[in-house]
């Protein structure tokens, strides 16, 4: 009898200091664009679904804040073997938000899970052969022939740790309440309209996150993100349109914030298509491009003009200089290459982005200029993806963000063929750049891999499957209470240093 | 021409044919009038407010908003029109037939109408554009597939109602031929309906032309159709107006004038006695 009247105690003891936390309990609400598509990390690619798996899960290293090196995640400490083919990890005392210990037998899992073929990042962890446990805090991994990247991709969302018990009891379930040992552990998912994250009690960095609770809402109309800010209804709207920025800054109570992320805006040339298989004609219309009129009157000066379609970043080559606008230069070029009357391009473009539009407006009219005559193709973003994917296309106007700070994911991305799209679905190939590329991967970091970067950036640049635009920084717009919010290089953003100072 | 008499006659006529002499008007004359290229930008120029220099201001490319909402003028008219009248004509064929002959072959038409209609007008224009691809050319099969059903039906039950009218039994009783008869006798009576329900249909397409145009799946940038102007504003909605509410007002124009038209033609058709 009188243990039962403890437990009841203790259950309404519970209940009022619940209560009493809810009461106080502060949340930071997020407006972004994006409509994450799901929170299983092997599966998705689209930045939505990646910043939310980045808030919910942790990997063993990540890239610090400043972009430029990795700092530990829920490895404490590492080695990596001069020859590069063994690198060892030690574990933290963390937990997943379901109070389970993060043990090596969950990373050798979410590794191999990742490397696997339902994986669409399988090809990032395949070299990594085989796994040793000496104990549950402490994992080796072996390759079989030298991978540079190899550590650096543990580094990516698609290596994130997951727990294998849980995982394995619920299947693909377990992606709808997924259990991490992120800052946070996801409440509610509204599809379409919006996520509700609550702080991991377990979460490994003491006192962190200082927020008890965060939304992120879906609202893909960027004015609708500036009016729910000023209406108070979120705390940051990501991404505001950059044309309001001015009077934003100007609002009281309301702070701009802006980074420069590893990104490259560009529009693929097919160059399958006649004209633009000539690399004169794609040399022409590089220098038909006034990247410094784009910039001011599309990004509204938010950006800098891009020499090639790789962001700046890692072995970027300070010294390689953008196409300068000279439509003269254009018109001799494209005159040489048997088209001096110019020619007629298609370009497809996603509609729902209006920096998008705006920019393939502008080109559209600058191209004319030198008697390319672009159609406009709106799409919606996905069907535009698998129309690029398909080859049928001539020109497509798009982006690439890199979630690593190693410039092996973009260049194989965006220069390599076949590797991983085709060079970015342009059919573009250089024997010399996919040697380097294939030379790159074995080479330790040091100035002798950083050489070979730069060569092959130098040969993207010259040989110009793309029209180049530029680097376009990510902007947001805060109320004056928030501090700590920041957009990462990597385009994704931490909330665990947030804090409401009202 | 005495139609025209007549419309000319009643006052909402009158006013509706003027507004859409006057659109016309500036439209053709634009370059007369008007120093701006609706295509060139400048970057300079962008977002000025309305001026003496600039009517409806500038957009976010520096464009002169009168000069491209003028210019979109002959989108948004070309496409309305020939979505309305091309149909129309189709339409009241198939009403036509179907209301004189009757039996197997009116039941046959009517079911026909009944599927189309049965979608959703938007659903299925939706639908065929998302098929065939955005552009101008595929707009105007999407409109034709479908606009073509409220003529029909119309146009039948005129034609039924004509059909038992004391001259057409004269007509039979003198034998003419059946063509004669449906072209001559039945189809100007019958048709005076479908031609006021028409100008109504106008102003329901030129809105349904720049909503899909504002979807993306209409007419493409960097034509200056209004649905166009209107999307591309969206964004510069709050510093500058303008942009979104000339070409709002050029809907509106439009539609007042097409209705203003139809109100009079009704008057105009409408049976003497």
């Amino acid at each position: 009898m009188k243990t039962r009247l403890n437990f009841r105690a203790l259950l309404l003891a519970s209940t009022l200091s619940l209560a009493a936390l809810s009461a106080e309990a502060e949340t930071l609400r997020v407006a972004m664009g994006y409509d994450p598509v799901s929170l299983d990390p092997i599966a998705t690619s689209d930045n939505g679904s990646i910043w939310t798996q980045l808030l919910i899960y942790d990997t063993l290293v990540r890239p610090d804040a400043t972009g430029t090196k990795l700092e530990p995640g829920l490895a404490e400490s590492w080695t990596v073997s001069d020859d590069g083919l063994t690198i060892r990890f030690k574990l933290r005392d963390a937990k997943f938000s379901d109070g389970t210990p993060v043990t090596a037998e969950d990373v050798q899992f979410s590794i191999a899970r990742a490397a696997s073929e339902e994986s669409g990042w399988g090809r990032f962890y395949r070299p990594i052969t085989r796994f040793e446990i000496p104990n549950p805090r402490e994992i080796v991994m072996h390759l079989t022939e030298p991978f540079t990247p190899a550590f650096n991709n543990l580094a990516l969302f698609a290596a994130a740790i997951l727990p294998k018990a849980a995982l394995e009891a619920k299947g693909a379930a377990f992606f709808d309440a997924p259990v991490g040992s992120g800052p946070f552990v996801l409440k509610k998912w509204t599809r379409g309209a919006s996520l509700e994250l609550v702080k991991n009690p377990y979460y490994w960095q003491a006192g962190k996150p200082a927020v008890d609770e965060a939304v992120l809402e879906v609202v893909t109309e960027p004015s609708a993100r500036v009016i729910k800010l000023e209406a108070g209804e979120v705390d940051v709207a990501l991404d505001p349109p950059l044309n309001q920025l001015a009077a934003l800054k100007a609002e009281p109570g309301i702070t701009t914030g802006s980074v420069t992320p590893y990104r490259a805006d560009f529009v693929q040339l097919n160059t399958r298509y006649a004209p633009l298989g000539n690399e004169k004609v794609r040399q022409a219309l590089n220098y038909a491009i006034d990247k410094t009129a784009l910039i001011k009157g599309v990004l509204y000066g938010e950006g800098t003009p891009a020499a090639s379609a790789m962001p700046v970043m890692a072995y970027a080559d300070p010294a390689l200089t953008p196409y300068p606008y000279d439509p003269a230069k254009a018109k001799a070029l494209l005159a040489e290459a048997g088209y001096p009357e110019g020619f007629e391009a298609e370009m497809l473009v996603d509609s729902g982005i209006a920096t998008q539009r705006n920019t393939a407006i502008a080109l559209q009219a600058m191209l004319a200029q030198v008697g390319v005559k672009v159609k406009i193709q709106m799409l919606e973003s996905g069907t535009q993806w698998e129309t690029t994917k398909a080859g049928g296309y001539q020109m497509s106007l798009s982006y690439t963000t890199s979630d690593t700070i190693d410039p092996d994911q973009i260049i194989g991305f965006v220069a390599v063929n076949p590797e991983r799209a085709n060079a970015y679905h342009t059919e573009w190939k250089n024997e010399r750049l996919n040697a380097l590329y294939t030379q790159e991967r074995k080479t330790v970091n040091g100035p002798e891999r950083g050489a070979m970067f730069r060569e092959m950036i130098q040969i993207l640049h010259d040989g110009a499957p793309f029209l180049f635009l530029y680097h376009p920084a990510t902007v947001w717009a805060e109320k004056d209470y928030v501090k700590g919010f920041s957009v990462l290089p990597t385009s994704n953003f931490r909330l665990e240093d947030v804090t409401i100072a009202k | 021409m005495r139609i025209l008499i007549h419309l000319l006659r009643s006052p909402a006529g009158a006013a509706g044919l003027a507004m859409l002499a006057l659109t016309l008007a500036a439209t053709a004359l634009t370059p007369w009038f008007s120093p701006w290229d609706p295509y060139a930008l400048d970057f300079g120029a962008a977002m000025q407010a309305p001026s003496a220099s600039h009517w409806f201001g500038t957009d976010n490319f520096g464009r002169d908003i009168f000069t491209r909402v003028l210019a979109g003028a002959v989108f948004d008219l070309r496409i309305a029109v020939v979505c309305v009248f091309v149909p129309m004509l189709a339409g009241t064929m198939v009403g036509l037939v179907a209301g004189f002959f009757g039996g197997w072959v009116d039941a046959a038409l009517m079911r026909l109408t009944d599927v189309v209609w049965a979608f959703p007008f938007y659903v299925l224009v939706l639908a065929i554009v998302g098929v065939l691809g955005a552009s101008e050319a595929n707009l105007y099969i999407a409109f034709f597939l479908v606009n073509w059903i409220g003529y029909a039906r119309i146009v039948r039950g005129e034609t039924i109602l004509i059909a038992r009218l004391e001259y057409i039994e004269a007509t039979r009783v003198l034998r003419f031929g059946k063509l004669r008869v449906l072209l001559r006798h039945v189809l100007p009576n019958a048709v005076t309906p479908a031609l006021v329900y028409a100008m109504s249909d106008v102003v329901l397409t030129v809105q349904a032309v720049a909503a899909l145009s504002f979807f993306g799946l209409g007419v493409q940038p960097p034509a200056p159709e209004w649905g166009i102007l209107i999307v591309e504003s969206i964004d510069y909605m709050r510093e500058a107006p303008w942009m979104t509410v000339f070409p709002g007002f050029a809907i509106v124009w439009i539609g007042i004038a097409f209705s203003l038209v139809g109100e009079g033609l009704s008057v105009a058709l409408k049976p003497k006695g």
